[in-house]
């Protein structure tokens, strides 16, 4: 099976990516590695994750995410993971999965929205 | 169905999706059968290199389900008490997968042992047979 | 076999199929009643008369399906468990036979069926054939899957109401104890709503739970991660003073969710997370 790639969007001043339904390894290594390149080649306040097709999150694509956005931090930007869906929610509740300082947004928009926000927004710990 | 390859995973996650839903259960159970699926389905593509996912529905009385053993031979796990309680952590191991299974399903038989290899089975229950 | 059919022998008694009036009575009767297959099959399985009822419900014509064992009817692990063997045996020994189950056409398609399988016995007690009359019931099993479906969906909203209070503000009024269930649709309706209002905040009021044992508490802070999950937030309300101080004592870990005593407080800080203020108007 082809792994899909994934792309990289610059939208305003944030980058933008969406995760197909169900991303093998290779592309869900790829989102890392990808945000990092753009991140580095361009200016931006830091990274909307659109999850809204994703169909399961296990441990290894959940640890994904948060190693990235723990580098986007890093480089000086925020993560906002948005559109995530009901059951795939539940599940990563009782799978045990953390947000940890990762910020969360009903869809697209509202993340657009909360980029624009002031840093000092609301976090869930 | 082997499970060999990085791609098998997500076969893994397909076929069980597949079977999930036949079997009748709702969108959340066969997410959480689906994300078992997965974990189990990376522990032995990471620890054993190969394995076998088989999977068939289920009956006892009334109600019905669907089974899913993951066999593999391959090292074993040599605590199974410390991987069972195994919270999610940075580093590497086997982290997840085995509590986190355990939790999205039903029953989970593990038989191990080192350097025997491992054959780890997930049950989970509906409602009334037929339903 | 010519056209003339062999007519299943009822007890004996009444039905005398030596008149030609009689024979063409039944032979219409089979060839008209749809609802039901009435097949004939030999001591040993194999079918002997066809109806068209027959070739609607099971796809066979006449010459494909006549001579060949009745077990072609039913799915592979069905045969393999030695369930059709099984059906007949019981027929012969009892004399009659019930089952409800899978059945499988000529093209391969499943479908649910009711199948009474009756032994033939002349006058003396010889067993002369075997008689199988099967009713398609797909559409009822559908019917009851919908109402058993439908069912559920009510009982879910009864019992877990998700009210919309305001655009972006979703109430939820628990009554009563959080047992795994309860506290699974709670989360799954919950959620569900939340993406349907695309509502930001959800104000958990547990004003009617009795009491906070650990299980319920811990359903609430799974509920609340996973609200936090989709992107939305939740206000918990009712906090009454026993409640607050059995959570306390179960250590229960609350940090990061806003809690109030009273709904009111509870709707004052959600207007707050959506930035809105409500004002009262001075009449002049």
């Amino acid at each position: 099976m082809k792994s899909e790639n994934i792309s990289v969007i610059k939208i305003r001043d944030v980058l933008m990516v969406t995760m197909p339904a169900d991303p093998e390894d290779e592309t869900v290594s790829g989102l890392q590695s990808q945000t990092l390149e753009a991140m580095a080649q361009n200016e931006v306040r830091g990274l909307i994750l659109d999850l809204s097709r994703v169909e399961s999150l296990d441990s290894y694509f959940a640890r994904t995410v948060t190693e990235t956005a723990r580098m986007v931090t890093l480089m000086g930007g925020e993560t906002i993971i948005a559109g995530m869906r009901p059951p795939v929610a539940i599940t990563a509740t009782q799978l045990g999965l953390k947000l940890g300082a990762l910020r969360t947004a009903l869809n697209v928009d509202a993340a657009l929205t909360m980029v624009g926000e002031t840093k000092a927004g609301k976090r869930w710990q | 169905m082997p499970i060999c390859v990085e791609s098998d995973i997500v076969s893994a996650r397909r076929a069980v999706r597949e079977a999930a839903t036949h079997a009748g259960f709702g969108t959340t159970d066969v997410t959480r059968l689906v994300t078992a699926a997965s974990e189990l389905a990376r522990n032995i593509y990471k620890y054993a290199g190969t394995g076998n996912m088989i999977w068939r529905e289920i009956r006892s009385g009334e109600l019905h389900g669907i089974e899913i053993r993951f066999v593999d031979s391959g090292p074993g796990i040599v605590d199974l008490e410390a991987a069972m309680v195994a919270g999610y952590s940075t580093t590497d191991g086997l982290g997840m997968g085995l509590p986190g299974a355990k939790r999205l399903t039903d029953e989970m038989e593990v038989t191990t042992a080192p350097g025997k290899g491992t054959s780890i089975t997930v049950r989970k229950w509906l409602g009334a047979s037929g339903s | 076999m010519n056209k003339s059919r062999s007519i299943p022998v009822m007890n004996g008694k009444s039905a005398t199929v030596d008149t030609p009036m009689t024979a063409e009575m039944f032979a219409l009767m089979l060839d008209n009643v749809t609802e039901y297959a009435i097949t004939m099959l030999d001591v040993e399985g194999h079918v002997l008369t066809w109806t068209p009822a027959g070739e609607r419900m099971k796809g066979y014509k006449p010459n494909e399906i006549i001579g060949k064992h009745f077990s072609v009817f039913y799915p592979q692990e069905d045969v393999d468990a030695g369930k059709p063997d099984r059906e007949l045996e019981n027929t012969l020994r009892e004399g009659r036979f019930e089952d409800e189950g899978w059945r499988v056409r000529k093209d391969g398609s499943k479908f649910w069926a009711n199948d009474v399988i009756t032994a033939l016995r002349d006058p003396n007690g010889k067993l002369k054939g075997i008689a199988r009359i099967s009713r398609d019931l797909t559409a009822r099993k559908h019917s009851e899957e919908q109402i058993r479906r439908q069912t559920q969906e009510i009982l879910e909203m009864a019992t877990v109401p998700v009210v919309q209070v305001w655009e972006g503000i979703l109430l939820v009024p628990l009554i009563g104890m959080l047992d795994s269930d309860r506290s699974q649709q709670l989360m799954e309706r919950l959620l569900e709503r939340i993406t349907q209002t695309t509502s930001t905040v959800a104000l958990l009021d547990i004003t009617g739970v009795p009491a906070i044992d650990t299980q319920t508490a811990r359903h609430l802070v799974e509920t609340i991660k996973a609200v936090r999950f989709i992107g939305a937030d939740v206000v918990l309300t009712g906090v009454r003073p026993s409640i607050a101080q059995t959570l306390v004592h179960l250590g229960v870990d609350l940090d990061g969710i806003t809690t109030r005593s009273s709904l009111t407080g509870g709707l004052r800080v959600a207007l707050g997370m959506l930035q809105l203020k409500v004002v009262a108007e001075h009449s002049e």
